[in-house]
């Protein structure tokens, strides 16, 4: 028992500790930030991300670093990731818009709908399935066990019901998003997108930094996208970053 | 119509059960083959390749080798099933359209394909690919062409980074009834940058070439030069079908021009290639902001606001309007501006002419005086080079005032304040701060919807569900019958009774002991016979049980329990182990009357 105790100590005291590097870490980065040295900042907040995790917040001051250092495609990525993890924050919404606002050529932009189902994330579409789940069979359950309470649990159990459908059919829709469909925002200054998979195919178009492009297949090194016109073209993998799509 | 019936039914009855899996496919030899449909094309064609695998099906349509001065673009798959003679095959073939980018002789080398670990592999094809050539004056002169091509540019001479619109002529003879599918297959324009090529549809016009009459019609093909040195456009070539009368049909010439339904013709156009010297950029009197832009511009520069504190952003508004290659125009890097600090501009296009030659280009920068000592915004200058005059020019705008107060005097900015969002009715000037603190770190998880373990917990409650009804409709199947719930009473009661048994076999109360077996074999009795255990008697053993199937040995049994019974009111039994033997006893025959069906 002592030893159990002693060992529950340590972890306790390494997690603490680990936490407080973190921190630290964090606020150095900030540091960076805040005398104007944005490259450096953009790194050390990457480097964070790699070796411990992320967090909105995390990624919103990265996506700040990379836009100041004049990365539009980066700022985009740290900017929606963010969002994917917090979709209610304001603060990320609005950053994000801003530094769209300032991609130049065609780009592509969620829908109403898209925007609209994306005020929750996958998890939290998935957690309040769940519960409507649980909540109408718990109804069930209980109109099993007290008959007599049927009648008045009627009204609950098809409220219940019909919020799971609801917000089940969302949820696939928002699944079918985030594992069939990618979005790949360019990293480079500009992305020739070419008619096929090969270093000298024809140059059909020309996306720029930030741009974002639907992803349509993937072969080797290179990936197909569609851009929100529908021009279609071959870029390299290394000339983007690829998103899930919800 | 019924004789065919008879075949018809297995043979539709065979395709029912293949398509449902039962019949196995006969075993038909694998393979793989590679083709083209043409081994001969000129430059502007396109050949279609295509992969062909027998009896299998790999995952993915299979990866080219690279082959210089050929292009391969993947179409997509198709698949055929055939049955015949009982045999059934199956083939699926991936299509490639090859397009040369030269002439010359060419060879796809040989593929080697792996499918589900089975090794294929096909032989070399040779394409060779001629010249695209446009027709001579004196064939176009004569009217034997029925469609020709013809490429002109405005100018010999160029400068590197000037914009001209270059034009393609489509000639279609008169006697062309129709025609479409016409489509750019090569549009070589080496050391040019070009746009997207627009057909002039108010520009169609009907011109004498010989002894015929030719529908022109003109696309404009937008170019800048981008290398310096003597330049090459084209040949530019094109496929097309035309519709031309039917020379097969004979009968009356007045009726032929009104069912003549003529015939489909492939052409392959082409033009001559056109020279074009490009001209390097003039060295002599170039400005030191220059970057690039070349053609004819005026500037108007705007800056505000102009009361501001220490940090805060001012918005320079720059509007460069005018011909040239707008896209390309960047903006200058501003010098003198060392005492503000910038952020990157953004830009906007809004172009007057279909090819983006002419318009006006935007730029926002966002700026902020870093210190209060800053009196004035300086001049903002734009230089370029006109191709018409061959002369630099730089415009300038002058400079603007500021009043720029030190940080403390004033509160912060309202957007550096913001914490909640870009305000709605007012354009953000700058994106809005970090955050100070990091928050709930997140290492990368699977998302709960596919997490097994997580699905397989959302099965609790339709398990609970299941169980709940089945209680429900056995706690009901019981309160509706009257006989299951008397066999679950008795059954309790025996069992509970055996245990009274022993403990008065155990105890030596004889007395007890009787009226209790009594008891039990009249419930027991009852409950079996379906009628009041009171009303069960000695006699009932011989006149109803054997109805229900009990042995004669369980009838043996039971007898002779009764009879220990009525003993038993006039000569006890004493011993401890007599009393436990008839417990044992009446056990053996009470599982026995349990387990008939009354």
């Amino acid at each position: 028992m002592k030893k159990l105790s002693t060992i529950l100590l340590a972890l306790i005291f390494a997690g603490k500790l680990f936490a407080a590097d973190v921190a630290t870490d964090f606020s150095a980065a900030n540091q960076l930030y805040a005398e104007g040295k944005f490259a450096a900042a953009a790194n050390a907040y990457k480097k964070i991300l790699a070796a411990v995790g992320t967090s909105p917040n995390l990624l919103f001051n990265y996506g700040n670093a990379e836009f100041k250092s004049g990365n539009l495609g980066k700022t985009i990525v740290a900017f929606r990731r963010a969002e994917l993890l917090a979709p209610r924050d304001s603060e990320i919404r609005a950053n994000l818009d801003f530094v769209r606002d300032r991609v130049q050529g065609e780009t592509l932009r969620e829908s109403r709908r898209q925007m609209w189902l994306g005020q929750l994330t996958l998890n939290e579409w998935t957690l309040l399935v769940a519960a409507a789940f649980w909540l109408t069979f718990i109804l069930l359950v209980a109109k099993q066990i007290r008959p007599t309470l049927a009648a008045k649990l009627k009204g609950a159990t098809w409220v219940f019901a019909s919020l799971t459908i609801f917000s089940g059919t969302i949820l696939g829709v928002q699944a079918a998003n985030h594992f069939s469909r990618q979005t790949a925002v360019i990293i480079s200054s500009e992305a020739g997108a070419q008619s096929g998979p090969f270093a000298d195919a024809q140059n059909l178009f020309t996306a720029r930094d930030g741009a974002e492009l639907s992803v349509l297949d993937q072969r080797g090194d290179w990936i197909q996208v569609a851009s929100g016109s529908g021009k279609i073209g071959w870029l390299q993998t290394k000339q983007v970053e690829i998103l899930p799509g919800a | 119509m019924n004789r065919f019936r008879p075949q018809i039914f297995p043979i539709v009855g065979f395709l029912f059960l293949a398509a449902l899996g039962f019949v196995p496919p006969v075993a038909v030899a694998a393979g793989f083959t590679a083709s083209l449909d043409r081994d001969t094309i000129a430059v502007g064609e396109q050949a279609t390749l295509s992969l062909k695998f027998d009896g299998v099906q790999p995952q993915n349509a299979p990866a080219l080798p690279d082959v210089a001065g050929l292009q391969f673009q993947y179409v997509g798959p198709s698949s055929s099933f055939s049955f015949i003679n009982g045999q059934t095959s199956s083939s699926t073939t991936y299509n490639y359209i090859v397009a040369p980018q030269r002439d010359g002789e060419f060879t796809i080398p040989g593929m080697r394909v792996d499918v589900s670990g089975q090794q294929f592999a096909s032989l070399p094809l040779k394409l060779i690919v001629s010249k695209a050539n446009a027709p001579s004056a004196a064939a176009v002169n004569s009217g034997s062409e029925v469609s020709f091509l013809k490429f002109t540019f405005p100018k010999n001479k160029i400068y590197v980074g000037e914009s001209e619109v270059g034009q393609l002529d489509l000639y279609l003879r008169d006697d062309v009834q129709n025609f479409g599918n016409f489509q750019l297959t090569g549009v070589p324009t080496d050391g040019f940058s070009a746009g997207k090529i627009a057909g002039l549809q108010s520009q169609h016009r009907r011109v004498q070439v010989g002894n015929r009459v030719y529908t022109v019609i003109p696309l404009a093909v937008p170019l800048t030069a981008v290398r310096t040195g003597a330049l090459t456009l084209g040949p530019f070539t094109a496929s097309a079908v035309v519709v031309l009368p039917s020379q097969n049909q004979g009968g009356d010439p007045f009726f032929q021009q009104f069912f003549n339904q003529g015939e489909q013709k492939q052409v392959t156009l082409a033009t001559d290639p056109v020279n074009v010297e490009s001209l390097p950029l003039p060295e002599q009197n170039k400005p030191a902001n220059f970057t690039g832009a070349v053609g004819d511009f005026t500037m108007t520069a705007t800056a505000g606001p102009t009361n501001v504190t220490v940090g805060d952003p001012i918005t320079v508004r720059m509007q460069i309007s005018g011909r040239g290659a707008l896209d390309a125009i960047t903006l200058p890097a501003q010098d003198a501006w060392q005492n503000f600090k910038t952020y990157p501009p953004t830009t906007k296009m809004e172009t007057s002419d279909q090819f983006g030659f002419q318009g006006t280009k935007m730029f926002e920068q966002i700026i902020s005086p870093e210190n209060a000592d800053v009196h004035e915004l300086p001049p903002v200058s734009f230089s370029f080079f006109n191709p018409d005059d061959g002369q630099y020019h730089t415009l300038t705008q002058p400079a603007v005032p500021l009043a720029v107060k030190a940080a403390g005097d004033s509160p912060m900015p309202t957007l550096a304040a913001n914490k909640n969002g870009a305000p709605e009715n007012q354009t953000p000037q700058d994106i809005l701060p970090i955050k100070e603190n990091l928050g709930r770190l997140e290492t990368k998880t699977v998302p709960f919807v596919v997490q097994p373990e997580f699905l397989a917990l959302q099965s609790v409650p339709v398990l609970a569900f299941l169980a709940a009804f089945i209680w429900r409709k056995r706690t009901d199947n019981l309160a509706n019958n009257p006989r299951l719930r008397r066999q679950r009473v008795v059954a309790q009661l025996v069992n509970g009774g055996l245990s009274d048994l022993n403990k008065f076999a155990a105890d030596n109360k004889s007395d007890e002991f009787f009226a209790m077996l009594f008891r039990l074999l009249q419930e027991q009795l009852g409950e079996r016979l379906d009628c009041p255990a009171t009303a069960i008697t000695e006699a009932d053993v011989d006149k109803r049980l054997i109805y229900i199937g009990a042995s004669p040995a369980a009838l043996e049994s039971l007898r002779e329990l009764f009879h220990l019974c009525n003993q038993a009111r006039y000569a006890p039994i004493q011993t401890r182990q007599e009393l436990a033997a008839v417990a044992a006893k009446f056990k053996k025959a009470v599982m026995e009357l349990q387990s008939l069906k009354p």
